[in-house]
């Protein structure tokens, strides 16, 4: 089995080039990313923001290699996607990406356990049961691992994800809106431990958010607007993210 | 709200396609059964039509007795003059008729599978040949001269001017092949071979000296064949009568109508398995239609549709596809009935290529059982859809509507327990209900069972699923055990789609289990029941062979006893009887007949053995006289002299000895043996002893010498080449039950897309995919096979324990055979995963996703 390892030497987890993606033709022709650069380092919180329509989903799925660039280039560590066929695509998101998504995260049928050691399943690798424990009293739901999706509140459900995404130890992990569907008590709950997973433990996120206060727990945050970068700010303060924000309205 | 629903249809047009090729594959099938049948039905009756064409009235033998499988007796050749003196009368011809096997260039015997082998006589007359036309040469002249028929001499390239040997009552003997004849449009009689030779010589050939079977008479101009019938059966002495060739056609063309009519209902069972099958399929699609339209069911009840409206959208979806399938499936029946038409041709029938009749009775029949079931199997889905409050429009979540798992154990236990007694009834206390007989109770029985069943295993769907689950989470650990899950999830319509397969695959085990448990009471009562050490028999079981080889045997010295045996029909209470004839004298150290009262010294003086199973019912014993009704000698009132329990080498109720035979049966084809028993004089070895059999049969090429072992397995041949009928038909259930699993995991998949689209975001190749997809639908089809086999041989055991009393005493399930079937329908999973497998695969990660 040839296995891409996409381990960097520069210190940057994932970066994309010069990247545009064009959905539809003619007419209907939609110009999501118009040309967009950014490079996401090793071991930090970093957040997408931007308004609808921003392209900001968009490049996150870019980057992950859910989705394919028209033009441009996309590297997670050294390794450029666009030269990989889908198996082996497949076989590195499932050793070196990890992924929260807006909702619908877990597997029905499988308990919380299984849910969370499902990519270390599917590849047919032990878990590191040190790394695996850790994980588990960082996220809070050692006495949950039992049981099954349907029997754990949407923050419980989305803490599930985390850890899955992080058993891993993934180069990076991918948020498509973690907290979007959750109230602030729960949202405030996954945000920490992702926070923490960054700060400990060295591990590296992505989010894509459109809440200024879920965006001040990054480190950095890339703002987005029609499809190009037009700024970025660091270590982010909720108020100061409003204000940016609002700021597109105009 | 028509409308609404056609739009739904277009909306759902992939799952309904499926669903609709259940329904038509069965439709298929009982329009194809309709129009096979309908089409041998118009061919022979044309066929027949036109034999008697021309001919204004037939004389022939009155005959208490008729049936399809006797001819009238012979009579006299000089009633010919009386007939030719009746005024009005312009013509007449006499005919025999007898029996005659062609052997090929190769010099082996050329007997179809069922239809006989004819000899005649040739009327060399314009006016008597009816549709028959010469194809090449000319119709024979002198003693030695043949014609044969069309069909035979294309399938064995022979022509006029070459030498052809042929076999008669008489014995074998080469002939001059002068001219080839044809029936209209076809090139033989309904599959049988024929051959003719001049009347003198056919009336040797056939032991009918200074006889006739038939007389043709023409009527001259003005005289209208009733007239001439008349004036015909006025000069006819006692015994003899006239008929109107109109008559005689019309009557030849019934019987062998009713004889067909078993082939159309023994068809159309296995069409209605098929049907049934698909009944299963249907119900389990629209309730899956159901639940994912639920949101949008729930939304038309918010907005105001009352639950009787949400019925009858679903029942008239129902109804429109059962409509469209059974169309395509009548048009589809065609294909059927050239396919059922390419076996007989196999099996040597020629039939006409003029296209099969559509009867409006084939086209009513097949769209009332399409829609019909089709609507039937969707009443629940639908009533369970009108059940959705409109609340439901608001909630993502799935609300629960099923029965209760409680409410439907019971309800299949109850259901099992009416299904049991319907069996039990039918086959134990064989009661007949009303219109239902014994066979159809047990068919009703059956079905129920098979609903009960159905309805009892989503209770064992669990289980099953883990223990298939433990060693294929071995082999492939993460697939193996999402797929297991993922047959466990719904175990209703897992359970649903394991008893399509399940009711395919009990009948085949069925017939299995059947099977072996005759072949084993055959062999045990063949070991019992046969002392002889060789026994000749005529191939494929069509008619027999000459006498002659009886003969020679009798006088060969290597060679102790022969026992001869012959069959024929009578009349029995208004139906047809059956009995077999055997020397009497012989047969005491050939067969071991289990004399229960009685002797062979009496049989042969005359008089009837009767099987003990018959004079138990009908309370006979020794020296009552029974009547039997012949063809030839008209109503006798038979001694019986014996009652006898060996029923494996003499097929059959009643027995005769050879003498009293020979007197009710008069010449023509009943003329020839149908079996030799031969035992082996003291002292020769087997070596010389079969040398010696094998010597005197090699002019029989239409016979074979076997010994015990060979014989027994002869007789297991038999039941094996049913058997394979049997389960050829049931493929069809099997491959509706195989679009079925294929539907359902679509449907699964379909529901399951985000998950799917998950799995393969954190790192599952599309070869897992479709792993998983298989291995679920291996799960399920698995599931049916062992549900089926339970089923089959419950079924099995009880027919089998049924039928003790017609000699299936042994009760033997093939262990091998039935393992087999477990196989199988791993292999039918296996090919139903392949479309889902692969559209699962497919499935575009970030579309699967963000599936709503």
């Amino acid at each position: 089995m040839t296995t891409v390892s996409p381990t960097a030497s520069d210190g940057i987890a994932a970066r994309i080039e010069s990247g545009v993606k064009i959905y539809g033709e003619g007419d209907a022709m939609v110009h999501a990313l118009r040309g967009v650069s950014a490079a996401f380092e090793r071991g930090r919180f970093s957040a997408i923001m931007g308004p609808s329509g921003s392209g900001k989903s968009t490049l996150l799925h870019c980057i992950a290699g859910l989705d394919t660039l028209t033009t441009g280039s996309v590297y997670i560590g050294d390794v450029e996607l666009g030269s990989l066929s889908d198996r082996d695509l497949t076989l590195l998101r499932r050793r070196h990406v990890g992924f929260v998504f807006q909702s619908f995260n877990l597997i029905p049928t499988l308990n919380a356990r299984e849910n969370i050691l499902l990519p270390l399943s599917i590849a047919g690798d032990k878990p590191d049961a040190a790394w695996y424990d850790q994980v588990i009293a960082t996220v809070g739901l050692a006495d949950r691992l039992k049981h099954r999706p349907s029997e754990l509140s949407g923050g419980q459900q989305q803490r599930v994800a985390a850890a899955r995404a992080l058993v891993s130890r993934p180069e990076i992990v991918f948020a498509d809106e973690p907290s979007g569907n959750l109230d602030s008590k729960s949202s405030g709950e996954l945000l920490s431990f992702m926070r923490r997973a960054v700060k400990e433990f060295g591990q590296t996120i992505v989010m894509v958010t459109h809440d200024p206060i879920t965006a001040s727990y990054a480190d950095r945050i890339v703002f987005l607007d029609d499809g190009q970068v037009v700024d970025e700010m660091l270590d982010p303060i909720a108020d100061a993210v409003l204000d940016r924000m609002k700021s597109f309205g105009a | 709200m028509l409308k609404t629903t056609i739009k739904g249809i277009y909306a759902h047009k992939l799952r309904l396609v499926l669903t609709a090729l259940s329904v038509m594959i069965g439709v298929a099938f009982i329009a194809g059964t309709y129009i096979f049948t309908d089409t041998i039905d118009r061919t022979f009756a044309d066929l027949f039509e036109n034999v008697y064409a021309g001919q204004d009235v037939i004389v022939q033998s009155e005959t208490e007795y008729s049936s399809g499988y006797e001819s009238p007796p012979p009579f006299d050749e000089s009633i010919i003059q009386t007939v030719r003196a009746v005024p009005g009368v312009a013509a007449a011809e006499g005919s025999v008729e007898g029996f005659a096997v062609i052997y090929d260039k190769d010099g082996d015997a050329i007997v179809p599978m069922g239809p006989p082998t004819l000899g005649g006589s040739w009327v060399d007359d314009e006016r008597f040949a009816g549709n028959a036309e010469m194809r090449e040469g000319r119709g024979p002249e002198t003693p030695g001269e043949v014609v044969i028929d069309a069909a035979t001499a294309a399938g064995n390239d022979f022509h006029a001017g070459d030498q052809v040997t042929i076999q008669t009552a008489v014995g074998v003997d080469e002939y001059s092949l002068v001219g080839i004849v044809g029936f209209g449009e076809t090139d033989n009689l309904a599959g049988a071979t024929y051959a003719a030779f001049v009347m003198s010589e056919a009336q040797e050939l056939f032991h009918l000296e200074g006889k006739l079977s038939v007389i043709a008479a023409i009527g001259d101009e003005g005289v209208t064949p009733d007239m001439l019938r008349d004036r015909v059966a006025a000069a006819l002495p006692e015994g003899i009568e006239a008929v109107t060739g109109a008559d005689q056609s019309a009557e030849t063309t019934e019987q062998l109508s009713e004889a067909l009519g078993f082939l159309r209902t023994a068809l159309l069972i296995f069409a209605l398995v098929a049907v049934f099958v698909a009944s299963f399929i249907i119900q389990n699609t629209f309730r899956i239609i159901v639940r994912q339209r639920q949101r949008e069911l729930a939304l038309m009840r918010a907005v105001g549709a009352t639950g009787s409206q949400v019925v009858m959208m679903v029942v008239f979806e129902a109804a429109l596809v059962g409509l469209v399938a059974s169309v395509i499936g009548i048009a589809l029946g065609f294909l059927i009935a050239i396919g059922l038409t390419a076996v007989m041709g196999a099996i040597g029938i020629d039939m006409p290529s003029t296209a099969a009749p559509l009867a409006s009775r084939t086209i009513l029949v097949s769209l009332a059982v399409g829609v019909l079931v089709t609507v039937g199997a969707a009443v629940l889905p639908a009533i369970r859809a009108s059940r959705i409050p409109p609340v439901a429009a608001l909630q993502d979540t799935d609300i629960r509507l099923r029965m209760s798992p409680r409410k439907r154990v019971i309800a299949g236990l109850v259901s099992l327990l009416i299904g049991g007694t319907l069996i039990v009834l039918g086959l134990f206390a064989r009661a007949q209900f009303g219109p239902l007989n014994e066979l159809a109770l047990v068919g009703l029985g059956a079905l129920v069972v098979f609903v009960a069943v159905s309805m009892l295993s989503s209770t064992v769907v669990r289980p099953i699923a883990s223990v298939l689950g433990l060693p294929l989470k071995k082999v492939d650990r993460v697939t193996g055990a999402l797929a297991v899950d993922n047959s466990i999830r719904k175990p209703r319509r897992t359970a649903t789609t394991a008893s399509a397969l399940m009711i395919g695959l009990a009948l085949v085990a069925f017939f299995f289990v059947l099977g072996d448990s005759i072949k084993a009471s055959t062999g045990a009562a063949i070991e019992r029941g046969l002392r002889a050490d060789y026994v000749v028999s005529v191939d494929n079981f069509a008619g027999g062979f000459s006498t002659e080889l009886g003969d020679t045997l009798r006088a060969t010295p290597e060679i102790g006893a022969v026992t001869a045996l012959r069959y024929g029909y009578f009349g029995r209470d208004g139906a047809d009887g059956f009995l077999m004839a055997l020397d009497a004298e012989t047969a005491d150290e050939t067969i071991f007949l289990d004399i229960q009262a009685g002797s062979l010294e009496a049989l042969a003086a005359g008089g009837v053995f009767v099987h003990e199973s018959v004079a138990d019912e009908e309370s006979w014993s020794v020296g009552d006289r029974i009547p039997m009704v012949f063809s030839a000698t008209g109503l006798q009132q038979i001694e019986i002299v014996g009652i006898y329990g060996e029923q494996n080498v003499v097929q059959a109720p009643f027995l005769l000895g050879m003498d009293c035979y020979r007197e009710n049966y008069l010449g023509g084809s009943s003329d020839t043996d149908f079996v030799l028993a031969i035992k082996a004089a003291d002292g020769v070895s087997p070596d010389a002893a079969r040398a010696a059999v094998e010597a005197a049969a090699a002019d029989y090429p239409n016979v074979t010498v076997r010994d015990q072992a060979e014989y027994r397995e002869s007789q297991e041949e038999q039941v094996n080449t049913m058997l394979v009928m049997f389960n050829a038909l049931l493929l069809l259930a099997v491959i509706i039950a195989l679009v079925g699993i294929a539907n359902t995991l679509r449907l699964s998949i379909f529901e399951r897309t985000r998950e799917i689209g998950l799995l393969r975001a954190v790192g599952m190749t599309r070869w897992q995919v479709r792993r998983m997809v298989l291995w679920e639908s291996i799960i399920v089809a698995v599931i049916g096979a062992l549900l089926g086999i339970v089923v089959g041989l419950v079924f099995g055991a009880a027919v089998t324990a049924a039928l003790s009393g017609e000699g299936i005493t042994e009760l033997s399930v093939p262990i091998a055979q039935i393992a087999l079937l477990v196989v199988f329908g791993g292999i039918v999973g296996v090919i139903a995963s392949v479309f889902p497998a692969r559209k699962a695969a497919r499935l575009n990660v970030l579309e699967a996703i963000s599936y709503e």
